[in-house]
């Protein structure tokens, strides 16, 4: 297979969750020049385009050192994201996976959807010799430290709050899970898949926590004193909540706010962000009618992982598999990320930022 | 998967099944003329030959689908002058004339041939018989064509990335607007003056084809054609969400 030489460090593997963002994406593309076409036009074409790089992305450290990425769009159309397609979904991933490396990338990150194949070991794409992240390590780390910094802020104690994990037994999940059990008055675990939920949980109950689980969210619910969201489902209730519940959405979709509107004293933010405040430009730069965030230069926190990664040298595969995101990667990742001077973001939801912000 | 009968004695079945064989007729006669054209620009003389050599193939698959047709009594319409192969033909004569060999390929042998490849393939699956036999074999001698051009093009890419990119992506629009505005759901141009009488893109259900599908799968032989030259995604991408839809 042909290599180039771009002289990249990086590259970003995702794709979109919504026809909006699509639309906005691609009548950017188009100009104004241009009739805007309607999302009816573009799903006719959208999951026929081969992955591709659509801008790149570089970032400086205040420490002076810069790195430059790919971003490259495996084009499966969001209606798509289901297990019905999961054969063709692998196969785009794969696909975007080797135009990777025909462009000479040493290290990829999967995000979304496509961490999959990373977190259900399909695939660790050995055989190009890249460095591969989930980037789930720092999505956790930006959770946690999140949830950390909003009890702090709403004078409660860590150890006195019961935390609800919905997605427990994802790999983020049983990150912020194993980070959590020791810290807090204990888990509550909820997740679909009853044995392997049941298993996680018998696994925490043995080690001397406290834990409840359920495949019910409304069991556990009333119990907690944080939720911590990280599951990737657009059905998903909350309900029975106490009333001061502080609640980090970190999942996909975000829509848990659009449930809570009865519950004014929930203090929910979208988490597993990040602040780059020394230079994130994108070229080209799409951002103007795509960027929907209420401040500047936010980032998921899987792509600042493999940021931090470039810029750090460590061509690795920092975080690949389910379940093996240990407490000292968690707290090793996020001392990165203070280093290159980016910081947790901050609190905001679908409201805009939180009034103190 | 789900096996789709045709019933072929249906008049409405013939009517699709006849444009088909008279769109594929019409745009081999296209590409016929298109490296005959293509032979005079050349002044290589293997290259030359080569193009004479291109000529006559399409020629070859040209009489073997009106055979076919003759042969199930597929009354076929060949008009070269219909608005969308006249629009595209005209195109590859203004970089001719100048004796642009390179946009020539790029038209004839990219843009074209990623059309008939992907086609080719998805029709005569869809057919099934002697029709799928034929469309095949001329789609993988079309393949060959598409073959050879990216070759060639990745070698002139890499004598002058920019200049390169620029020429094509003025191409691109020259060329790849009008297989668009052909190729859409919706007859964007108004009628090609090949098929016989309304648009066959609302009739294709008849053989278990849609012209989403069709000019999905197209887009992406192109897409992919586009990849493997070196056309950086960034670039490609921008000039695919531009075209007519």
């Amino acid at each position: 297979m042909d290599r180039q030489t771009t002289g990249l460090d990086f590259a970003v593997i995702g794709h979109q969750d919504n026809w909006a963002n699509i639309r906005s994406l691609i009548n950017i593309m188009r100009t104004d020049a241009l009739e805007a076409l309607p999302v009816s036009k573009i799903r006719e074409v959208y999951d026929y385009i081969p992955p591709r790089a659509i801008f790149r992305m570089h970032v400086t450290s205040p420490l002076g050192m810069t790195r430059s990425g790919l971003y490259i769009e495996t084009f499966i159309a969001p209606d798509k994201l289901t297990a019905d397609h999961l054969r063709e979904n692998i196969q785009k991933v794969r696909d975007a996976v080797a135009a990777t490396y025909r462009l000479g990338i040493p290290m990829v990150i999967l995000g979304g959807f496509t961490s999959l194949l990373l977190e259900g070991n399909i695939d660790d794409f050995r055989e190009y010799g890249m460095a591969v992240t989930t980037g789930n390590t720092l999505t956790a780390a930006y959770v946690i430290k999140g949830i950390e910094k909003a009890v702090r802020q709403e004078g409660k104690r860590l150890r006195d709050c019961r935390v609800l994990i919905i997605g427990a037994t994802g790999d983020i999940g049983m990150a912020c899970t194993n980070y959590l059990k020791g810290k807090t008055k204990g888990v509550l675990l909820c997740a679909r898949n009853r044995a392997r939920l049941e298993r996680f949980g018998r696994r925490i109950e043995n080690e001397g926590h406290e834990v409840k689980w359920s495949t019910r969210i409304d069991e556990l619910s009333g119990s907690a004193d944080i939720i911590i969201s990280v599951a990737s489902s657009s059905d998903i209730g909350v309900s029975h909540l106490k009333g001061d519940v502080i609640i980090c959405d970190a999942g996909y979709p975000k829509n848990l706010e659009e449930k809570l509107k009865d519950h004014p004293s929930v203090k929910l933010f979208h988490g597993g962000m990040g602040q780059l405040h020394h230079g994130y430009l994108f070229d080209p730069d799409y951002t103007t009618g795509f960027y929907r965030y209420p401040a500047e230069h936010l980032g998921h926190g899987c792509i600042i992982e493999v940021i931090l990664l470039a810029l750090e040298n460590r061509l690795e595969n920092y975080t690949i598999g389910k379940g093996n995101i240990s407490e000292e990667k968690i707290e090793e990742i996020y001392a990165l990320s203070l280093k290159h001077g980016i910081t947790l973001a901050p609190f905001y939801n679908g409201n805009g930022l939180w009034p103190d912000q | 998967m789900e096996t789709f009968q045709i019933d072929f004695s249906l008049p409405e079945v013939q009517s699709v099944v006849s444009d088909i064989y008279s769109q594929a007729i019409t745009g081999e006669l296209v590409g016929m003329s298109n490296f005959a054209a293509l032979a005079g620009t050349i002044d290589d003389p293997h290259e030359k030959m080569e193009a004479v050599e291109h000529a006559d193939s399409e020629r070859k698959h040209a009489e073997g689908f009106m055979a076919y047709a003759r042969k199930a009594g597929l009354p076929v319409n060949i008009n070269m002058e219909g608005a969308y192969w006249k629009r595209v033909r005209r195109q590859f004569l203004n970089y001719a004339d100048k004796n642009d060999f390179i946009a020539c390929v790029i038209i004839q042998e990219v843009m074209l041939e990623s059309f008939a490849v992907s086609m080719y393939t998805d029709a005569g699956k869809a057919l099934g018989g002697e029709s799928e036999r034929l469309f095949l074999a001329i789609a993988d001698e079309e393949r060959e064509h598409l073959e050879h051009s990216i070759d060639l093009l990745k070698h002139e890419l890499s004598k002058d990335p920019v200049g390169f990119v620029d020429k094509f992506e003025e191409i691109h629009f020259n060329c790849m607007n009008i297989l668009s505005e052909f190729s859409a759901t919706t007859d964007l141009g108004g009628h090609c003056g090949v098929c016989h009488g309304d648009c066959m893109k609302e009739s294709l259900h008849h053989v278990g084809l849609e012209a989403a599908t069709l000019r999905g799968n197209a887009l992406k032989l192109y897409a992919s054609t586009l990849d493997r030259i070196g056309i950086p995604g960034e670039k490609s991408i921008v000039w695919i969400a531009k075209l007519p839809a």
